[in-house]
């Protein structure tokens, strides 16, 4: 198992840049993930960690071997892959005693550890069967398995579980969570599903557009967004956003409306600046005070209630565990505990 | 350096390969070329240089102008009458109907079998004495004297386009049918419930959609039918008094028969720029599908 | 299920006459076949024949030379079908995993490789293979057959390869495989099935050429099948019609079973490269 360290690696397609400088240092043991939207460039950088990108410039490390002009099959890097890869024409023993069968492993070895594997990943009893006899599940744990028997200096998932439907996703998500605390191989692990990012993740670099955005433990992503992108993007529902302008104490809307913030240290008078705060935060106020929303949409989902309202012409929603009976252009008053309050520069983006 | 190395990897794959192309069909055109601005003895010594005599030659001998445009019906007639039949077969094929397989495999089988031994056939089957077709129509009662098929010109000539459909349909179908399967499905359900008739969907959706398509089946078929030897080289040779000669078959006698490979280069470079006009069309025909592929779920809705 | 019924029906009835068309040389060419040498003319013409004469085949094998013209048939086709091959399936990977300058004019001389009919260059043709020496020698139709389908082949092949997907390589690589050992044990067996459809149809198209050996080759017993039948119907005044077709049948069968099997590949192939 090692470390992987990433430095000011740019990636270039022709005159077309697809990474703007990525400075990541993985440490051992830990487990990465890489999210952002689609084309953000996460896949690419984990191809170049796997060695089937070119590097345009910068390093890549693994331990502390600078692996650029390192070919893919000598990095000692084990990959499962968005599709599985499954080799078709061969049985599933055959799959995951593939790494070591080329590295001349003896039989014996061999065996042990297909059946090792195996076990840990309940397909004892498939070895024999062709990937095209196997269900969507099983074919992501073949592929995971020919990861496994290899004790690989690191793992790389590419977006692993986005062929399962949304149970079975689930299912693997713990599944991996629980195989990394097991083997504790450093691993790195591209979504573009903040929710698989937040529940698997020791810690999470969001990019966006080629450029790192954030990078940090899933609570300090999702209490201290480091900017809009990432406040956006981490989160479900996600954040609500009020456009204003700042004065001591509070953020004007554009109808006037004040929205009670502690701006001590935070911007100057008169910045326009993106108020934020995220729907489960928001509460009734009690007492008729508060943030007025005009109720449009009621959404319950069984375990609590989705409201989607609107506060100064800018939609807002809102989301309680107890239950309400909201009607349709009834205006509510909402509040929040101050600490849950975001604040944002409106040009930048930057938090303040 | 490693990289200028990985570089190379599929140039050095393509180039065998291109090799042998320019070697036997790169390097011919040149010799051709070359030849048809010569005196050629009629053992292919090249006796000095006439410029532009075997074109002028060729230019001014009727037989290369009766053969032009005898290609010009030959090819006109047997594109237009295997896409006139193809068009409503390969539909037939597209559909779901009992013995479909079956249907499938009797018409590609002209297909398999090579061009001579089909003309070699029907050269026997329209024997004038024997041959089974008098048979079949004189038992038939349509005919009761048997008919020399290929004695006259003119009734030989129809008949050799009529056997150059039938040898063209089964690519032809091929073409369309790999359009008429990729066609969205739901295209036509939207159509049906918009209250198109089947006339309808043929006009508006099938028919536009199939165009790219038909084009390539049209510029293919002109080519291949261009340069179709065996059928009327097999039946007649050309002949009765070369009243079936294509400007392939009189290509072949000149040069193989009568040794006048001066002039018999010249008319090869006539058609290979005549071909090579086509085959521009064809690739830009090809490319275009390429890009439209893109897009193509806009045209469908209006 | 009715409805299905009757568009069978329709179908079969309008597709009969054009079926018709289509089956009626392969009739004719049984009924004369194994009809006796006697019974070719007779006034009126007729499909009745009064026995089946087997020995027309044995007699027509000994008489017409067939089996020196099917080994000469045999040996050109299964050799410019290696040639092409092997000269293709590295081309077609290239073009199916490769991005490379000048590809997209190499796509352009290939389809315009594809459309030079041998016809319009056989003088070229023949005036080169004269001055290689290789007029009357088999290998001329070798190379050039080899040459000639080679746009179609590296065209089949790559449209099959572009349906094996690139991570199946990228995850032998990262298993610790070389781009080689990738290439033989993961690629190469995933593309046997395209490998041998395209080798048939290369086969077939050999198996069948015409002009080119009615050219190159000057002597008979360099004859490959199509010009050996020929041979037996040109510019002879009497021809032995059971013989030639008795003939016809033997050369063409085996190859429009072959061919029957194998033509909802063809048609799978188009769609995937050759027209889209």
């Amino acid at each position: 198992m090692s470390s992987v360290t990433i430095r000011g690696v740019k990636k270039k397609y022709g005159a077309m840049a697809v990474l703007h400088g990525i400075d990541l240092e993985i440490r051992d043991r830990e487990f990465v993930v890489l999210v952002g939207p689609s084309g953000c460039g996460k896949s690419t950088l984990l191809r170049m960690i796997a060695g089937l990108e070119s590097i345009s410039s910068g390093d890549i490390l693994i331990g502390d071997r600078v692996v650029n002009d390192v070919p893919a099959k000598a990095r000692d890097i084990a990959m499962v892959f968005q599709n599985y890869a499954l080799y078709p024409h061969m049985s599933v023993y055959e799959n995951m005693s593939f790494s070591l069968r080329l590295k001349r492993m003896a039989k014996e070895m061999i065996d042990r550890k297909v059946r090792e594997a195996a076990e840990i990943l309940n397909l004892s009893t498939y070895l024999e069967r062709s990937p095209r006899q196997l269900s969507g599940g099983q074919r992501q744990r073949v592929a995971m398995g020919r990861a496994l028997v290899r004790d690989a200096q690191v793992f790389l998932f590419d977006e692993p579980l986005s062929n399962l439907d949304a149970k079975l996703r689930v299912v693997m998500r713990t599944e991996i969570k629980a195989l990394h605390q097991r083997l504790q191989t450093t691993s790195v692990y591209v979504t573009h599903d903040q929710i698989e990012a937040m529940t698997m993740a020791d810690r999470i670099v969001v990019m966006n557009a080629g450029k790192i955005e954030q990078i940090g433990t899933p609570l300090e992503l999702y209490d201290t967004p480091a900017n809009l992108f990432v406040a956006d993007f981490i989160g479900s529902p996600s954040m609500n956003f009020l456009r204003g302008t700042l004065e001591p104490g509070a953020v004007v809307l554009a109808d006037g409306s004040r929205v009670p913030v502690e701006t001590t240290g935070r911007g100057a008078a008169g910045q326009k600046v993106v108020f934020g705060i995220r729907p489960e935060h928001l509460s009734l106020s009690s007492d008729g005070t508060g943030l007025a929303a005009e109720v449009e949409v009621v959404e319950p989902t069984g375990a609590n209630i989705q409201v989607y309202a609107r506060v100064a012409g800018m939609p807002l929603c809102a989301v309680f565990t107890e239950r309400h009976d909201f009607r349709p252009g009834q205006t509510i008053h909402l509040a929040w505990p101050g600490r849950n309050a975001h604040l944002f520069d409106a040009a930048s983006g930057q938090r303040l | 350096m490693a990289n200028r190395i990985q570089k190379s990897v599929p140039m050095m794959m393509i180039l065998p390969g291109l090799a042998l192309a320019i070697a036997i069909i790169g390097y011919p055109i040149f010799d051709l070329g070359w030849t048809s601005m010569h005196d050629v003895s009629r053992f292919g010594k090249l006796t000095g240089f006439n410029g532009g005599e075997n074109f002028a030659e060729v230019f001014v001998d009727p037989l290369f102008w009766e053969s032009l445009w005898r290609t010009g019906i030959w090819t006109v007639a047997v594109v237009g009458g295997t896409l006139a039949i193809s068009m409503p077969v390969a539909m037939i094929l597209n559909d779901d109907f009992h013995g479909r397989g079956v249907a499938r495999v009797i018409i590609m089988l002209p297909w398999a079998i090579s061009l001579t031994m089909t003309a070699v056939v029907w050269r026997w089957a329209l024997n004038g004495r024997a041959g089974l077709l008098n048979a079949t129509l004189m038992n038939a009662g349509i005919i009761d004297q048997p008919i020399e098929w290929l004695a006259t010109a003119s009734t030989a000539f129809v008949v050799e386009i009529l056997v150059g459909i039938l040898v063209s349909i089964p690519f032809t179908t091929t073409i369309l049918l790999g359009g008429l399967s990729s066609m969205p499905q739901d295209a036509y359900e939207a159509a049906v419930v918009d209250g198109a008739s089947g006339w309808h969907q043929f006009r508006y959706i099938t028919l536009p959609l199939m165009k790219p398509f038909i084009n390539i089946a049209i510029v293919l078929n002109v080519i291949y039918v261009f340069n179709s030897l065996p059928i009327i080289w097999v039946m007649t040779e050309g002949g009765p008094a070369n009243g079936t000669d294509i400007l392939v078959t009189y290509l072949y006698k000149l040069a193989f028969r009568f040794g006048q490979l001066g002039k018999a280069a010249a008319i090869s470079l006539v058609m290979f720029f005549v071909l090579l006009a086509f085959t521009m069309l064809y690739v830009a025909l090809v490319s275009r599908n390429d890009r439209d592929d893109a897009a193509p779920e806009e045209e469908v809705k209006e | 299920m009715t409805t299905k019924l009757t568009r069978s029906l329709i179908y079969w009835a309008l597709l009969s006459p054009l079926m018709v068309v289509i089956l009626f040389p392969f009739g004719v060419m049984f009924v004369t076949a194994v009809r006796p040498r006697e019974e070719l003319f007779v006034y009126p013409p007729t499909w009745g024949f009064s026995e089946f004469r087997w020995e027309n085949f044995s007699e027509m094998w000994v008489k017409t030379n067939f089996g020196g013209a099917l080994l000469n048939s045999l040996y050109v086709s299964v050799a410019a079908t290696v040639v092409a091959l092997v000269l293709s399936i590295p081309a077609a990977y290239a073009m199916s995993r490769y991005r490379f300058a000048g590809k997209g004019a190499y796509r352009t001389f290939l389809l315009m490789t594809q459309m030079m009919s041998p016809i319009v260059l056989v003088l070229g043709l023949f005036r080169l293979m004269m001055s290689l020496g290789l007029v009357n020698d088999l290998n001329s139709l070798v190379l050039t057959y080899a040459a000639f389908n080679m746009a179609f082949t590296i065209w089949m092949l790559q449209s099959y390869f572009n349906s094996i997907p690139r991570d199946l390589e990228e995850a032998a690589w990262m298993d610790g495989a070389s781009h080689l050992t990738s290439l033989v044990r993961i690629f190469l067996p995933l593309a046997v099935p395209a490998m041998v459809v395209t080798a048939i149809f290369t086969f077939i198209n050999s198996w069948n050429e015409f002009v080119l050996a009615l050219t190159m080759m000057r002597s008979s017993e360099d004859f490959t099948l199509p010009v050996q039948i020929y041979a037996q119907v040109a510019g002879r005044y009497q021809v032995e019609w059971h013989h030639v077709m008795a003939a016809t049948v033997l050369a063409t069968v085996p190859v429009a079973i072959m061919f029957s099997w194998l033509q909802r590949y063809l048609i799978r192939g188009m769609a995937l490269g050759a027209v889209k």
